[in-house]
């Protein structure tokens, strides 16, 4: 009963430790020893899933993103220790600051309460959302597809036993294995019982989770992402930033889709983009913007190894699109605000970028574009907690409020004051 | 705590068209397809997966849950399992079908 599940959570809320006990992080390395244990079982149980997916003709591509290898606990073993050791930094305590000669104020970390994160086909998603949410002091309702309810459940059963050696109430994680979508409606029709909602899937999941409950939503809205190539940029850089941040996971949500170069520029960057990308191995498309100097017959390239390079001309649906391929556009802009109109017209708030030497233009893009992260003459793909310092993160949010940007784990926790006032009274 | 689905589309009250069915469709290839495109733009007989579309997340929660709010029904698990559809209208014929045999 799905109500039950939600009662339980609310409950192991009200029953685990204060934040900065150590159970917390002992469940980390608890869960990490757990996941080792029980991975022959919880491989097996991957494997029924699989063969179950295959056999409804599933879509091998969609079959991948169901699997487990033993690559992925080598994964999430390392994730649980750096949540172990990010753990004290994250959710500690705040210095103490004076409050004129009355008192002084600091900010403690608390858990959001019942999160409850709904993903699809990635198993890694059980772990991630357990790891990270119940090392936060967070109880977690966790409803993965049912493509993947074997694995989940085989999952769901590490997790509770690492909670449970560790200290903590087993009822802070639950995987939800009833693939029901009625309880799914049921749950954000009750913000009482849950206090945040974390989508991690396909866009029209996202949408839906955004759209149809009151709960507040922390979900990254996919990434359109551009990088603006200002007139000044040093162009070999623009160029090695352009592909480095598509090819190196064109998948990703960091990753590049559109480059906006300025006019001035355009030809002899886009030049010099057909070369890298014909270095390039692997398959790589440019869609170009078709008032480019069309690139010389590929046959008279003096560099061209057949590595799958192809140049298609660049669309109006290009625009606005995210494309999951080792696949990037280039349109000519005519100056900055032009660029800045077209990431305020089709952008997702994601992650931006601009290459360029003149800080001037650096300052003015960056104060107008709005994206959660803004990468001044790096590769977008930097975009990304760990990278960016900030620890394990689950998500990467482009909502505007509690976080943006890497959901990691001092996003899980809210701030409150504790305020030292030595018996001062308000006058 | 109680148990209340009214919000559960599980009884339309009135079954939608063809013409809705068709509109829902093209909403949701467009939004898994990540594009930013006009809906109504998109034809009939446009490749799910082609220089346009790109729907590759046929049958997971997201797509099912969407089709079921914005058609106010409940579709079975194995709507997309083992069939073969190529293009939007191909996802759509699914759908009314899936709709009828609700009724």
């Amino acid at each position: 009963m799905i109500e039950e599940a939600a009662r339980t959570a609310r409950a192991a809320c009200a029953q685990a430790p204060p934040m900065g006990d150590p159970a917390y992080r002992n469940y980390c390395r608890s869960l990490g020893d757990q996941l080792t244990a029980q991975w022959p079982q919880i491989r097996k149980a991957n494997e029924q899933d699989v063969a179950a997916a295959e056999e409804r003709g599933m879509p091998p591509t969609l079959v991948d993103r169901l699997r487990l290898t033993d690559a992925h606990l080598d994964l999430l073993t390392r994730l649980a220790d750096e949540v172990h050791d990010a753990l004290p930094e994250a959710t500690g305590p705040s210095a103490e600051t004076p409050i004129g000669d009355w008192g002084s104020r600091r900010r403690i970390a608390k858990p959001l309460g019942v999160v409850l994160m709904v993903y699809e086909a990635r198993p890694t998603a059980t772990v991630e959302g357990a790891l990270l949410c119940l090392a936060t002091g967070n109880a977690v309702l966790l409803r993965g597809g049912k493509e993947i309810s074997a694995t989940n459940a085989e999952l769901g059963l590490a997790v509770r036993r690492a909670a449970e050696r560790a200290g903590l109430p087993g009822g802070l994680a639950t995987v939800l294995d009833d693939p029901d979508r009625s309880q799914l409606r049921w749950l954000l029709s009750h913000p009482d019982a849950v206090d945040v909602l974390i989508p991690r899937g396909s866009p029209s999941l996202i949408d839906y989770c955004r759209t149809a409950t009151s709960i507040p939503v922390i979900a990254s809205g996919g990434g359109i992402n551009h990088v603006f190539v200002h007139s000044s940029a040093d162009l070999s850089l623009a160029v090695d930033i352009t592909l480095n941040s598509k090819l190196s996971e064109p998948t990703a949500c960091n990753a590049l889709e559109l480059a906006l170069v300025e006019r001035r520029v355009a030809d002899e960057f886009t030049a010099r983009l057909r070369t890298a990308a014909r270095r390039h191995e692997g398959p790589v498309t440019l869609r170009t913007d078709p008032s480019l100097v069309p690139a010389p017959d590929s046959a008279d390239a003096p560099d061209a190894p057949d590595t799958g390079f192809r140049e298609e001309p660049l669309a109006e649906h290009d625009f606005g699109r995210e494309v999951l391929e080792p696949s990037l556009g280039v349109l000519v802009v005519d100056d900055l605000d032009a660029a800045v109109a077209h990431v305020r017209r089709y952008g997702s708030a994601h992650t931006e970028g601009i290459v360029a030497e003149d800080p001037s233009a650096v300052a003015t893009y960056t104060a107008a574009v709005d994206a959660a992260a803004l990468i001044v003459n790096g590769s977008l793909r930097l975009h990304d907690g760990p990278t960016m310092g900030l620890g394990p993160e689950l998500s990467i949010s482009t909502g505007r409020l509690h976080v943006s940007g890497p959901v990691a784990l001092d996003s899980l926790v809210t701030r409150q004051w504790v305020v030292s006032a030595n018996g001062t009274l308000r006058h | 705590m109680s148990t209340d689905t009214s919000a559960t589309p599980s009884a339309p009250s009135g079954a939608p068209d063809r013409a809705r069915i068709d509109d829902a469709v093209r909403r949701l290839v467009v939004s898994e397809s990540r594009l930013s495109v006009d809906p109504q733009s998109i034809s009939d007989s446009e490749p799910l997966n082609g220089p346009l579309l790109k729907v590759n997340s046929i049958g997971f929660l997201g797509m099912l849950i969407r089709l079921e709010e914005d058609l106010d029904v409940a579709l079975p698990d194995d709507l997309f399992v083992g069939r073969s559809f190529t293009t939007v209208s191909d996802l759509a014929d699914l759908v009314t079908a899936a709709v009828e045999g609700a009724r």
